[in-house]
């Protein structure tokens, strides 16, 4: 299976040049030499075990960490460059879903809204279709340090896509879902990037992976190991496993 | 199972509390020149207390009741009164101690699922109080008494005695905090959630101890005031003097058994109210305890706001600033360190203006109200703006979140900065206007004290932002509010005396020299050209301490964690 040669592309949402990031006072790369692109209607998956370097990968994307080497543009628009530019593109959640818990949840919903300069004509109804997939229901109006573990992983989707991105960033977004939430949200990923935006997240969860990535990237010790189009193999060989090809890729390490 | 004390488990759990304490002197995590700053103003305080008590103790052991000086009752009377502060600031620091270890500390969560006792836990938990109160109760209790001894000097047993009251101190202070930790507990959580009426019981609360401040400062003024010191203290004020020491139990036993006035009886007492306070203690740990578990458990409230729709539109800048403002707003610690204090700001300075402008047309026939004015404008307004030392580590991880939305960093830097201003100018502005209606100042100086104050108050917040730059700590409370304060808290109290002392003392001694030289109303535009210049520097320096490279810094930022 050889991996996708990366060549730049018109249609690319977010392009990953070879990413180096290294943290203070640690002598090993985080993340060396990582490269991959997504395209416009693609949800690509970015796997490898814990602390491969997935977390690391992604905060650079969003523009939270810096990095030593390398280039990430999204939309066209250099991370670096032109952050601001960049960054409202993008709506991300990560995996320790932070938000501030001294807001109501629908506080915390304008606020991004006003962040990302969201019409206020249009607000209402984004929010409602938002509340259809999410069903927070009355819970909205309550404190989000009152909020459960899944409750909060809701409220930060709902805020990360009242802007409509085009690009959307998810740091383990199935942890702590109930089952109709995570059907509900797989759901969504799959129209969303229909609709011609990119979807990148990260996940352990390798049934969603297989289910709806149209491309895996995998990450071992900070490395890229691979870039596959999961979608074509699976269409060229119907007895393709994704989680024993995962696994595999695990014991080569 | 019954719940036994088990003494292996204890150890542990000792262990890691005294693990977690040493993990802040680790390196990577210590911060030097904080802690050098720390550990100064501890210790100025501690020079000023005995230099001022010391004071005290002359004049008062010279006070004549029914015609004859006695110094061993005066010593006692004063050791009592003494040690009476001192074991009500340890007790409202034990139950403010008990409450943050049993309800606020994460652990609690993870040792309910783990097999240890409660009593184990809970006891663990105490021992690490105490051992905190024995320190505060050794720095106090010794420089109370080592004092008293160089105006009274003491036998051997006073110092044998010394060592005893700060053992037995904390066990009191521990005993009775026990007790009142759960109806302390109680009123936390009625007052959750309800911010607006926490904010006026914390600004009502504060205003309140300000009175009494004020009214001490106004005896301390008779004092100084007055021709000869002792005449204020003539027989009915030593008869009030004695019925209070006679009822503050357990302080003029321990004073008593420390001087070795009814050794036995003082004895019998302080151990009994011991005795008291073990047996009470333990009885409270049931119920404490269950209490903490269940509400770490059960998460608290879900406090059900009133349901409003989506606001209108606003400008990133105004979201921020609503964001910071809810932030300190809705968490009571943040709302009392800030907008309760700045808001009683005003009152400390009128009330130290009150007892200060006639103290120094007194002492030195000079009036000098806007100079003043201008140091206890400095002075006050600079503890209120200590707060801005944790502008970025409040934010936690969410600093992270932000820096990950399409805002420009000055925008985000600016909201912090502009919030507190707001807050320091309205402060300011009070404190003007209230020295102007009262008399002190006249409008054009008001504004002037206005100005400068607003201008100072700017200059510390950003070098505070700025710091918190490059030093933020993140909480690792599971709500995120930072409960400690840090290093930078000591360097921004010690620079904000500094600077008000300087400037503050500067202009009154300008004015005096000339006033002395009969020149006070030819040099008076100096006040307005030192403070003025000095202000408008500071404000510029400020501003540029945290803008320099801000973009770059913002961008780079990888700090907050532990």
């Amino acid at each position: 299976m050889a991996d996708e040669q990366q060549v730049p592309q018109a249609d690319d949402i977010v392009r990953v040049d070879g990413l180096y990031k290294k943290y203070a006072k640690k002598a090993n790369w985080a993340v060396e030499n990582v490269s991959f692109a997504v395209r416009a209607g693609e949800i690509v998956g970015l796997l490898g075990h814990n602390g491969a370097g997935k977390s690391t990968t992604l905060r650079c994307l969003e523009g939270m960490l810096p990095f030593e080497k390398g280039s990430i543009s999204i939309c066209g628009k250099n991370i670096v460059k032109d952050p601001v530019g960049a960054k409202a593109n993008m709506g991300f959640v990560t995996d320790d879903h932070a938000v501030f818990v001294k807001m109501t949840g629908m506080q915390y919903i304008d606020f991004m809204a006003d962040v990302y300069k969201v019409p206020q004509g249009e607000r209402a109804a984004r929010l409602a279709a938002l509340e259809e997939i999410f069903s927070l229901g009355d819970s909205i109006h309550n404190l989000i340090a009152s909020y459960s573990h899944g409750m909060r992983q809701k409220i930060c989707m709902m805020g990360s896509l009242i802007h409509k991105p085009r690009l959307w960033i998810l740091d383990e977004p199935m942890t702590g879902l109930d089952p109709r939430t995570m059907r509900a949200v797989q759901d969504f990923m799959l129209s969303y990037a229909k609709e011609g935006n990119g979807i990148l997240f990260s996940s352990h969860a390798l049934g969603t992976v297989a289910k709806i990535c149209d491309r895996v990237v995998l990450i071992r010790k900070g490395k890229q190991v691979s870039d596959v189009n999961v979608k074509e193999i699976a269409a060229q060989n119907p007895q393709f496993d994704f989680e024993e090809y995962f696994l595999q890729n695990e014991r080569q390490a | 199972m019954k719940d036994r004390l088990d003494f292996s488990l204890l150890g542990a759990l000792l262990r890691k509390n005294r693990q977690e304490r040493a993990a802040a002197f680790k390196k990577g995590n210590f911060n030097a020149v904080g802690f050098i700053f720390r550990v100064l103003l501890t210790l100025v305080l501690i020079a000023v207390f005995v230099v001022f008590f010391g004071e005290f103790l002359e004049i008062y052991l010279k006070v004549e009741t029914g015609g004859a000086a006695d110094t061993s009752a005066r010593l006692y009377e004063v050791l009592t009164i003494v040690y009476a502060a001192v074991l009500i600031a340890m007790i409202v620091g034990a139950i403010s101690q008990i409450n943050r270890a049993l309800f606020s500390a994460d652990d609690i969560k993870i040792m309910s699922a783990l097999p240890v006792g409660a009593k184990t836990l809970y006891v663990s938990k105490l021992i690490t109080i105490y051992l905190s109160q024995l320190v505060f109760a050794l720095v106090c209790v010794s420089a109370i008494n080592l004092t008293a001894a160089v105006h009274a000097p003491q036998g051997g047993t006073f110092y044998i005695f010394t060592v005893l009251a700060c053992l037995f101190l904390p066990l009191l202070s521990v005993g009775v905090a026990s007790v009142l930790a759960l109806p302390f507990h109680a009123v936390k959580t009625a007052l959750k959630d309800r911010f607006v009426l926490s904010f006026i019981v914390i600004t009502v609360v504060t205003a309140a101890l300000l009175l009494v401040y004020a009214w001490l400062l106004r005896g301390v003024k008779e004092l100084l005031l007055g021709d000869d010191l002792r005449y204020f203290f003539n027989e009915s004020v030593m008869a009030s003097v004695a019925a209070l020491v006679s009822a503050l139990v357990p302080a003029n036993f321990i004073a008593g058994i420390l001087l070795g006035r009814n050794v036995l009886v003082g004895s019998v007492a302080v151990l009994a109210a011991l005795l008291v306070c073990t047996v009470l203690s333990l009885f409270f740990i049931r119920l404490i305890l269950a209490r903490a578990m269940q509400s770490r458990i059960s998460g608290g409230g879900n406090a059900v706001r009133r349901k409003k729709g989506l606001k209108k539109q606003h400008s990133p800048l105004a979201a921020l600033m609503k964001k910071e403002f809810l932030m300190i707003f809705r968490t009571p610690n943040y709302m009392f360190s800030y907008f309760a204090v700045a808001l009683v700001v005003p009152l400390m300075v009128y009330f130290c203006m009150s007892i200060g402008s006639s103290l120094v047309v007194r002492l030195i026939a000079v009036q000098c109200d806007l100079e003043l004015a201008v140091f206890l404008s400095l002075l006050f307004g600079s503890l209120a703006n200590v707060f801005c030392t944790t502008n970025i580590s409040r934010d936690g991880a969410m600093f992270y979140s932000v820096k990950a939305m399409p805002v420009d960093p000055k925008t985000v830097i600016f909201s912090k900065v502009l919030l507190c201003l707001v807050v320091t100018a309205l402060s300011q502005l009070l404190s003007a206007a209230l020295l102007c209606v009262t008399g002190y100042l006249s409008v054009p100086y008001a504004f002037f004290l206005f100005a400068v104050g607003a201008l100072f108050g700017f200059a510390q917040i950003c070098i505070a932002t700025r710091i918190d730059f490059s030093y933020a700590k993140f909480s690792t409370e599971p709500d995120g509010e930072i409960k400690e304060s840090g290093n930078t808290v000591s360097i921004m109290i010690v620079a904000g005396l500094v600077i008000s002392f300087l400037v503050g003392g500067a202009v009154v001694l300008i004015r005096m020299m000339f006033a002395l030289r009969g020149l006070a109303g030819q040099f008076a535009y100096l006040t307005f050209v030192v403070a003025g210049v000095v202000a408008l520097v500071s404000a510029a320096l400020g501003y540029f301490f945290l803008m320099h490279n801000l973009k770059v810094r913002y961008y780079r930022f990888s700090g907050g964690w532990l």
